[in-house]
């Protein structure tokens, strides 16, 4: 539910409790004051009657309906003082029951005693009811109304500036570097939103530049220290009366120094993936690509004492910057080799849709999607980075394809959906 | 062969300087741009070995001035950057090769002698050591004038031995020469293992002698 709704439904809401109290207090005051007017009236056609029987009118002439006046003999204070009640009597026209006001008081007229009872027909409390409810629905009607329309001209334009901001911030990407221009508004807190957006954005995208580039700068510096130190081995490994123990350790320390120069490599390659520096996006004949790197591949194959089969379709072409192309079938064909068994087997299949590369292999010891993750390797013991799944993931996911890992029955299957190529 | 070293670095020139110094190359060098603009000026090159990253300009620049002062110059880059833009804009003004950071030494070695043996030797590029000739353009070697069948391979094998004979060679840079990037397979030291052997028994069948010595944990050394 959007801002404006909540807003409407809540003042509507508010609308009708306000209403609902409103309604109760307008009920009563209106049965207030009718009964005070019904009683003044009373009052009012007590005096006439006095001033009647003063003028010397007999009592008993003046009997009705809703008066009655009868002489009495005496009078205690009590039947002096006034007293209104509410009764039920036969309406004389209507002929039904009704609610009355009655009156009942002794008056002293000329030294005589005169009881009166008077009674008034009052309006009845389900029509004071009625009505209030009536007046209190149709204002409802009329604000309910107004509060709607109101609030939508109010998204019209006050809410405008909020929403326009809303879809720049969607719309900002860190690697496109473009801060996006807020809209200037005259509301003082969409202004500090957007103050406050623009700092924000700033800071983090100095934030992610200056960390980009010391990974950056980082994994391109280490290189010179790392060939300084195997350059230095190397020389050492020349030096005359090493024993064979003193070359073992030599060699050693220069697997290491290569295995993190290859890491720095691995982990700058997957930055610069993330970071769309392989931007060129033209259709390339993968099945030549994927050819010429199975030459390669084979005979590693070979030397390990694997089947390798390929089926590739010819002329089959997707929408990817070369260099990645060729990472991501090395990285797969890798695997598949490396996690291998003895006289196991790879297969290569690559249509119009998918490239799939399955191979024989032990059981991997995580769920096999986590080997998609950074430093996930279903072995410990291997010389392999842990990297090669992730750099496949990661080119997946800037070219908007899909990859999924399964293992059955002795069998891994990388398969890689590609997105079509519209020609 | 005359060899000028471009290379800010100094522990990295110094690595450089020791290992070819040993073989039969006179290297000079420069840590600067503009020493190396002088050098490259006032004398002349067989082959440049340049770092595009200097701290006074662009190796990039050295490149464009070889063009006009010393053309027949081989030039090798090394340059921790392996983005591929550098890496064809090098080529593309004229660079024979390139090599990125770490590399191993015996991989620099053989690649300059293979530049110097494209440059200097045009139409006749044969490499010899003792009874075995090799022919670098149509990739053939011969071992007392009978032909030998090789992979390539195991051509490419032969060719690093003897560019690099007399030193010792990791089984790892071995590897890393024979199959570049994909080298952190783990068991390709076996494959390198293989390769070799199979060399030696062609090599002996052809009655050549057995140059190739083993050196126990480490690798192996083409010894004369």
């Amino acid at each position: 539910m959007n801002l404006l709704s909540k807003i409407t439904m809540l003042n509507l809401l508010l609308a009708f409790a306000a209403f609902g109290i409103g309604g109760i207090r307008v009920y009563q005051k209106l049965r207030f004051e009718v009964q005070r007017e019904t009683d003044f009236s009373l009052m009012e056609s007590l005096d006439e009657v006095e001033r009647i029987i003063h003028s010397g009118v007999p009592a008993t002439d003046l009997q009705s309906r809703q008066l009655t006046a009868i002489p009495v003999e005496t009078a205690t204070p009590a039947d002096l003082e006034k007293v209104f009640s509410d009764t039920i009597a036969i309406h004389p026209v209507l002929k039904h029951p009704e609610v009355f006001r009655k009156l009942s008081v002794t008056r002293n007229i000329d030294g005589r005693f005169y009881r009166f009872v008077m009674m008034n027909v009052v309006i009845e409390q389900s029509d004071i009811g009625r009505i209030s409810k009536n007046v209190v629905e149709d204002l409802f009607v009329v604000l309910g109304s107004i509060l709607l329309i109101f609030n939508f001209l109010i998204s019209k334009w006050l809410i405008r500036p909020f929403k326009v901001t809303l879809e720049k911030i969607k719309g900002f990407h860190l690697h496109s570097g473009e801060l996006p221009a807020f809209p200037n508004t005259s509301t003082t807190e969409f202004r500090q939103l957007n103050a406050f957006l623009t700092d924000m954005l700033l800071k983090i995208k100095n934030d992610y530049h200056a960390l980009k580039e010391f990974s950056e700068n980082a994994s391109h510096e280490i290189q010179t220290p790392l060939a300084v130190a195997s350059g230095k081995l190397e020389l050492l490994l020349e030096s005359p009366g090493l024993d064979d123990a003193q070359l073992q350790l030599v060699q050693d320390a220069q697997q290491s120094l290569s295995r993190l120069s290859k890491l720095g490599e691995g982990l700058l390659l997957l930055t610069k993936i993330e970071n769309q520096e392989f931007t060129l996006q033209t259709p390339v004949d993968f099945s030549t690509i994927l050819g010429a790197d199975l030459q390669v591949f084979e005979e590693l194959a070979a030397l390990k004492n694997l089947r390798f089969n390929a089926d590739i379709q010819p002329d089959t072409h997707v929408r990817i910057d070369p260099a990645l192309a060729h990472i991501l079938i090395g990285n797969l064909l890798k695997n598949a080799i490396r996690h291998n068994v003895a006289d196991g087997w790879v297969t290569v299949n690559l249509d119009a849709t998918h490239l799939s590369v399955k191979n024989s292999g032990p059981a991997p010891a995580v769920p096999t999607e986590q080997l998609f993750g950074r430093f996930q390797k279903s072995s410990q013991t291997g010389k392999s980075l842990g990297l090669g799944l992730a750099i496949v993931k990661k080119i997946c996911q800037v070219n908007g394809w899909e990859v999924h890992y399964t293992y059955k029955d002795g069998e891994h299957e990388v398969s890689v959906q590609f997105q079509l190529v519209r020609r | 062969m005359k060899l000028l070293i471009v290379e800010d670095e100094k522990a990295l020139l110094d690595n450089m300087l020791s290992y070819l110094s040993r073989g039969d190359l006179v290297c000079e060098y420069a840590a600067t741009f503009q020493e190396a603009h002088d050098k490259l000026v006032s004398f002349s090159y067989d082959i440049v070995v340049l770092d595009i990253m200097l701290p006074d300009g662009n190796g990039l620049n050295l490149l464009r001035l070889m063009k006009d002062c010393q053309p027949e110059a081989g030039v090798l880059i090394i340059s921790a950057k392996n983005a591929l833009d550098d890496r064809i804009a090098g080529l593309e003004l004229g660079a024979d090769d390139y090599l990125t950071k770490p590399f191993h030494l015996p991989e620099l070695n053989a690649r300059l002698k293979a530049i110097f043996r494209r440059r200097k030797f045009q139409g006749h590029k044969e490499v010899q050591f003792n009874e075995i000739i090799i022919n670098t353009d149509t990739h053939d070697a011969t071992v007392h004038d009978s032909p030998l069948t090789l992979t390539l391979k195991e051509y490419e094998l032969l060719v690093f031995f003897i560019a690099n004979k007399n030193r010792a060679l990791t089984k790892q840079s071995i590897a890393e020469h024979l199959w570049g990037d994909h080298v952190d397979l783990q068991d390709s030291f076996d494959f390198v293992y293989q390769h070799i052997k199979n060399l030696r028994k062609k090599i002996t069948a052809a009655g050549g002698e057995d140059y190739i010595k083993t050196i126990y944990g480490l690798g192996y050394k083409w010894s004369a």
